[in-house]
C-alpha cells in the first residue's frame, strides 16, 4: 500500500468532512466535527476504513438535510454603550445572523439587484433623454419659432417671415434660421452623403456654441455667392481628416464643388435640433429670392430670448407681429399666429410618452422586488420569534431588536446597491442596444455617478422598507408567550395576513406588467398587420446623390438617371426599377398644395396640401402600389408632353367627390406652375409611418416636375433583395462614378424600422412582466409553503379524522386562489386606471381588450396555479402519526 | 406554559442523566443505540441538544482537545433543574397515559 492510500484511508473523507464542517452552523461546529472525527477513527479500527468511510458520508449526509433550529449567540447583548459602539456590534451581530442564513440572504440580494439594475438602467436611458438640460449655456432661454396652422399645429416659416420675427427685439436676444441639408461629401476615393444644416450667420451665437478651431459664420458669408464655407462637427474632423488641426482655411469638397473651412465645433457640442448633423454651412437667403417668399414655408426658426422676456408676453408680442403680417400679405398667411417651443421641450416630446412609461414600469419592477424582498425577511423573522424573545428575555430591548433587524437591512442594502449597480451598467448597454433610434442623446447614455447615487438610494430604500416592515410586525405583535413554544405553536394566528397583502400587492403589480405588455403585444401585433399600400418583398431602396459642377445642368442629371436606371435593368434578376423623389416610410416628407383648375381659392395658401412624389415610370409597379383607374405613367410622359398627375383614392374623393377625378386638371405647388391633368388613380399608401392616416397623395413624372439631384431608386428582383444589393452597387458606380449611396435597406426592413420604437417597449414590457411574474410566484410560493408548515399539525388531525388528500389539496389551493386573485382584482382595476401611461404607444387595442384580458387572467392563474402545486402536494402527503407527534 | 418535551428529547434527557459528567455528543449517541436498538446519527443529537440548550433546559461545559478529534474540543452536557423537571412532568404525563393498558401495550 502506498502512503498516499494510507493516508486517505485513516483519514474521514475530506470532501465529506468539508461538507459537514460547511453545514454545521458555528457555536457546535468544532464540538460536533470533533466527535464525528472521534466517531470515525473508532470505527474504523473495530470495522475498517471503508466501513467508517461510508458511516461518516451518511453523517454527512443526514447532517446536509437537517433542519438546523435558529441558533442564538449567546451571551448577544453587551450593556448598551456609546453609540458608535454599538452602531458596530448591530452591524456585527447582524452580519453574523445574515450569514446563518446564506441561501435567504442571497435570494434577497438578488431580488433587490434586480429591481435595482432593472430601474438604473432604465433611468439612465431616461435621465439623458427626458431630464438633462440641453447642452447649451443657458438653454432655458432657447425656443423654436413656429408659424401656428388653424388646427393648432406648428409648421416651418418662410424666410421673410423669419426676418420679420427676428426684428422683434423686446422678445429675442438672437435668431438663426436652419434648414435641412444633405450635401456629399469627397474625398480622394469615397463621396458620401452627410447630414448637414444650412443656417443663418448667427446660429451658433444663438446656442451659445464656439468652434474649437477657426469661427462660426460672418454675416459677409451669409450672402448667395459668397457662402462656399463651412463649419465642420467633430466626428466628421476626426473620421474623415484625421483629426487635422491644420484644416482651417483650407478647402474640402462638397457637393462636387470646393468649401473652405472656417470652424471645426468642439466634441462636447451635440445638435438637438438636426440629430446628426456634421456639417454647417450659411443658408445665404435674401428676402429677394423667389424660394424666400412668406409662403414658402420650409425653414425653421431658432431663438435666444430676452433674459427679461417672459413666455407669456413674449407669445402675445409674436401674435400681434404675426397679425400685422397677415394683414399686410392676406394672400400669404393662412395660419393663427406663431408657437414658441422650449428646446428642451422639442427634444424630448417624440419619446417622453414612452420613456415614462417604461419608468413607471420599471419602478412596478422595483417595487414589486421590494414586496418580495420584504416578505423573505418577515418569513424569516417568523421564524426567529423563539430567538428574538430570548434575546429580549435576556435583557436585549426592543429597540435593540429594530436595530439590529435594520443593520440586517441595511448591509442587504449595500450589498444589492453594489449588484444592482453592477447589473445596471450590463442593462444599460442592452437597452442602449435594444432602443429605436427615435430616443434623444442615445450616445450620451451611461451609468455615471448620477445613476449610481440613484441605484444607491434605491436600493436603501428598498432594502430598509424591507427590513422595517419585519420589525414593525415583530414589535406590533409583541413577544410574549413565544419564549418557550417557538414560532411553530402559533398555529392559525394572524401573522400571515401582511405576509398574505404583500403577495397580494406583488400579484397586482405584476398584473399592471402582464397587461401593459400584452396591450403593447396587441398593439404590434395589429401594427404589423397593417398593409402599407405597398409591396415589400424582393424590394430594396437606396437614395442616391448626383453631386459636382457636371450636374448643374438639369439634361445632365436627366441622362445620368436614365443610364443608372438602365444599367440596373440590365442586372439579371432584376424584375424592373424606378427612382422617385421620395418613398412610404423612407423618412421624407414632401408636401406641395394642390390647385383645382376650376375651383381656385380666394387664399392659395389654405389650399389642400398632398404627399407629392416626382416619380420615373414603372415606379408604381416595382411598388406594387395598384391602380384603380386610368392609366400608369409612361415613356411617352415626356418632357416637353402634356403635363399629367395621377392621385391617390384619399387625394380624388376628397378634391373630386363626384367621382370624377380623371380628366380634371389641377396645379400641384407655387403659382406658375402648369395645369396637370389627372391620368389615374392608385392606391393609398402609408408614408410617415404604419400607425398614421392615409394621407392625400399626388405622383408626377419626375422628366416633367424637374429633375432632381438627389432620387430614391427602388429595385425589385427575383431574389432576394438583400442579396442583390452589392450588383446594383456595382452597375451604379460603374455608370456614375461619383454617386454617393445612402439609406441602403430592403423595404422590409423600412417596416420593421417603423414599428421600431413599439417593439423596443414591447421588449422591455415582456422581460418585466416576465421578472414580476416570477417574483410574485416566488412570494405566492413562500408564504402558501410557510403556511403548511405551521398548519402541520392542524393538517395532521385533519387527516386523521378522515378528510381526503384532495380536500386539503385543495385547501391549499384555494388559499393561493385567494391571494391571486385579489391581487388580480387590484390589478386590473390599476390597469384600468393607468392605461393612459402608454397610450401613445398603443395603437388598436384598449385596457379593456378581451384578448387582453384573457392573457392576463389566464397567465396569472397559471402562475399562481404552479406556485401552489408544490405546497399543496407536500400538505396533502402529510402523514398524521409524524405531524401529531410534532417534536 | 409546559409544551412537554418531543420524544428523542426525552431519549437525549435521560442519556445524559445515564453518562453523569461524561455525557458529549458521541458517548450520548452510544447511549441511546445500546439502550434502544436505534441506528442515530451525531446531527440528530446535536440538533436535539441545541434545542434543550435554547430552552435553558441544559448547562454545557468545554472539555479538553484530544488528537482523536483533530485537535477539536468536547463539549459535555449535564441536564439543569428545569431539564429534570420538565423530563419528570413528560414522563409522568406518559406514565398516567398508560396506566391500565398494560395488556394492549406489552409493557413491561
Amino acid at each position: 500500500m502506498s502512503t498516499d492510500q494510507d493516508l486517505r484511508s485513516v483519514n474521514p473523507p475530506w470532501l465529506a468532512l468539508r461538507l459537514s464542517s460547511w453545514r454545521v452552523p458555528e457555536p457546535d461546529r468544532e464540538y460536533l466535527i470533533g466527535d464525528l472525527i472521534e466517531s470515525f477513527h473508532e470505527r474504523r479500527v473495530r470495522y475498517g476504513a471503508t466501513s467508517a468511510r461510508r458511516w461518516f458520508w451518511r453523517e454527512t449526509l443526514n447532517l446536509l438535510t437537517a433542519r438546523w433550529p435558529e441558533t442564538p449567540n449567546l451571551p448577544v447583548d453587551p450593556p448598551a454603550e456609546a453609540s458608535m459602539d454599538s452602531l458596530l456590534q448591530s452591524l456585527r451581530v447582524a452580519l453574523r445572523s445574515l450569514g446563518r442564513a446564506p441561501a435567504l440572504t442571497a435570494l434577497v440580494v438578488a431580488t433587490l439587484a434586480l429591481g435595482v439594475g432593472a430601474t438604473t438602467s432604465v433611468y439612465s436611458v431616461a435621465r439623458a433623454a427626458l431630464f438633462a438640460a440641453p447642452p447649451y449655456p443657458r438653454s432655458d432661454r432657447l425656443a423654436l419659432v413656429w408659424e401656428r396652422d388653424k388646427d393648432g399645429s406648428e409648421s416651418n416659416l418662410g424666410y421673410a417671415t423669419f426676418e420679420d420675427l427676428s426684428r422683434e427685439e423686446r422678445v429675442f436676444e438672437s435668431t438663426a434660421a436652419m434648414s435641412y441639408w444633405f450635401p456629399t461629401l469627397s474625398d480622394g476615393s469615397e463621396t458620401t452623403r452627410i447630414a448637414g444644416q444650412r443656417v443663418t450667420w448667427r446660429f451658433f451665437d444663438v446656442l451659445g456654441v464656439k468652434p474649437m478651431l477657426g469661427r462660426g459664420f460672418m454675416p459677409e458669408e451669409d450672402r448667395l455667392g459668397a457662402d462656399r464655407v463651412v463649419v465642420l462637427g467633430h466626428n466628421v474632423w476626426k473620421s474623415r481628416f484625421g483629426s487635422d488641426s491644420g484644416i482651417v482655411g483650407r478647402d474640402i469638397t462638397v457637393n462636387g464643388v470646393a468649401y473652405r473651412v472656417e470652424g471645426v465645433l468642439p466634441p462636447a457640442f451635440e445638435s438637438l435640433l438636426a440629430p446628426g448633423t456634421e456639417l454647417w454651412a450659411p443658408l445665404a437667403y435674401d428676402a429677394s429670392l423667389r424660394w424666400a417668399c412668406r409662403s414658402c414655408r420650409h425653414l425653421r426658426m431658432v431663438a435666444r430670448l430676452r433674459p427679461d422676456a417672459n413666455p407669456v408676453t413674449a407669445g402675445q408680442l409674436l401674435d400681434a407681429t404675426y397679425g400685422r403680417l397677415k394683414g399686410q400679405f392676406p394672400n400669404e398667411y393662412a395660419g393663427a399666429g406663431t408657437v414658441l417651443t422650449p428646446v428642451h421641450e422639442f427634444v424630448v416630446r417624440g419619446t417622453r410618452q414612452a420613456l415614462i412609461a417604461l419608468l413607471a414600469a420599471v419602478g412596478l419592477v422595483a417595487l414589486i422586488a421590494c414586496f418580495n424582498a420584504a416578505n423573505l425577511l418577515l418569513g424569516r423573522a417568523l421564524r426567529r420569534e423563539s430567538e428574538f424573545a430570548l434575546r429580549v428575555a435576556l435583557g436585549a430591548s426592543y429597540r435593540r431588536l429594530a436595530a439590529l433587524l435594520l443593520s440586517e437591512g441595511l448591509i442587504i442594502a449595500i450589498a444589492a446597491a453594489a449588484i444592482g449597480s453592477a447589473l445596471a451598467v450590463i442593462g444599460v448597454d442592452v437597452v442602449v442596444r435594444l432602443a429605436p433610434m427615435g430616443v434623444p442623446r442615445l450616445d450620451q447614455v451611461r451609468v455615471d455617478s448620477g445613476a449610481l447615487m440613484f441605484a444607491a438610494g434605491l436600493a436603501m430604500f428598498t432594502g430598509l422598507a424591507a427590513s422595517v416592515l419585519p420589525a414593525l410586525a415583530l414589535l406590533r405583535g409583541g413577544l410574549e408567550g413565544s419564549i418557550r413554544g417557538g414560532a411553530r405553536s402559533l398555529v392559525g394566528s394572524g401573522r400571515h395576513r401582511l405576509r398574505g397583502a404583500l403577495v397580494a400587492a406583488e400579484v397586482a403589480l405584476a398584473v399592471m406588467l402582464v397587461s401593459g405588455a400584452s396591450l403593447l403585444f396587441g398593439s404590434v401585433s395589429r401594427l404589423l398587420a397593417v398593409d402599407g399600400g405597398f409591396a415589400t418583398g424582393n424590394r430594396l431602396s437606396m437614395e442616391l446623390d448626383l453631386s459636382g459642377p457636371r450636374f448643374n445642368d438639369s439634361g445632365a442629371v436627366a441622362e445620368t438617371w436614365r443610364a443608372a436606371l438602365e444599367s440596373v435593368h440590365a442586372i439579371p434578376g432584376v424584375r424592373s426599377a424606378a427612382l422617385a423623389s421620395q418613398i412610404p416610410l423612407g423618412g421624407n416628407v414632401d408636401m406641395y398644395g394642390l390647385h383645382l383648375e376650376d375651383r381656385a381659392g380666394a387664399n392659395p395658401a389654405e389650399d389642400p396640401y398632398a404627399l407629392r412624389y416626382a416619380v420615373t415610370p414603372r415606379y408604381l409597379e416595382t411598388m406594387g402600389i395598384p391602380l384603380r383607374s386610368g392609366r400608369h405613367i409612361t415613356d411617352d410622359d415626356r418632357e416637353r408632353a402634356p403635363p399629367v398627375v395621377l392621385l391617390n383614392e384619399v387625394a380624388a374623393n376628397r378634391l373630386f367627390p363626384g367621382g370624377n377625378a380623371i380628366g380634371r386638371r389641377l396645379q400641384v405647388g407655387g403659382g406658375d406652375g402648369p395645369q396637370r391633368t389627372v391620368v389615374g388613380i392608385v392606391g393609398n399608401t402609408l408614408h410617415r409611418a404604419l400607425d398614421r392616416e392615409r394621407e392625400m397623395q399626388v405622383y408626377v413624372p419626375a422628366v416633367q416636375w424637374g429633375e432632381e439631384g438627389g432620387m430614391t431608386l427602388v429595385v425589385h428582383s427575383d431574389v432576394a433583395a438583400s442579396s442583390a444589393i452589392p450588383a446594383v452597387r456595382r452597375a451604379l458606380r460603374d455608370v456614375v462614378p461619383g454617386v454617393a449611396i445612402s439609406k441602403v435597406a430592403t423595404l422590409e426592413r423600412l417596416m420593421d424600422l417603423s414599428t421600431a420604437d413599439r417593439r423596443f417597449a414591447l421588449a422591455l414590457f415582456a422581460g418585466f412582466a416576465v421578472v414580476a411574474l416570477v417574483l410574485a410566484a416566488a412570494g405566492l410560493f413562500g408564504v402558501l409553503s410557510a403556511t403548511v408548515v405551521e398548519r402541520t399539525r392542524e393538517i395532521g388531525v385533519r387527516t386523521a379524522l378522515g378528510a381526503q388528500r384532495g380536500r386539503i389539496l385543495a385547501m391549499v389551493v384555494r388559499q393561493g386562489m385567494v391571494l391571486a386573485g385579489t391581487g388580480l382584482a387590484v390589478g386590473l382595476f390599476a390597469t384600468w386606471g393607468s392605461t393612459r401611461i402608454i397610450s401613445t404607444l398603443l395603437f388598436g387595442v384598449g385596457a379593456s381588450d378581451p384578448v387582453v384580458l384573457a392573457v392576463v387572467v389566464t397567465s396569472l392563474g397559471a402562475v399562481a396555479l404552479v406556485a401552489s402545486a408544490l405546497p399543496a402536494w407536500r400538505a396533502s402527503r402529510v402523514d398524521p402519526m409524524i405531524a401529531l407527534r410534532d417534536s | 406554559m409546559n409544551h412537554g418535551l418531543g420524544e428523542f428529547e426525552q431519549l437525549v434527557l435521560l442519556a445524559l442523566m445515564r453518562l453523569g459528567p461524561e455525557a458529549y455528543g458521541v458517548a450520548i449517541r452510544d447511549e441511546i443505540e445500546q439502550q434502544t436498538g436505534r441506528s442515530v446519527t451525531v446531527g440528530a443529537v446535536y440538533t436535539t441538544l441545541l434545542r434543550l440548550e435554547d430552552k435553558r433546559l441544559v448547562a454545557t461545559r468545554l472539555g479538553d482537545p484530544t488528537p482523536q478529534r483533530g485537535g477539536r474540543r468536547k463539549k459535555y452536557y449535564r441536564p439543569l433543574a428545569a431539564g429534570r423537571r420538565e423530563l419528570t412532568a413528560s414522563l409522568n404525563a406518559l406514565r398516567s397515559m398508560t396506566r391500565g393498558l398494560t395488556p394492549g401495550l406489552e409493557l413491561p
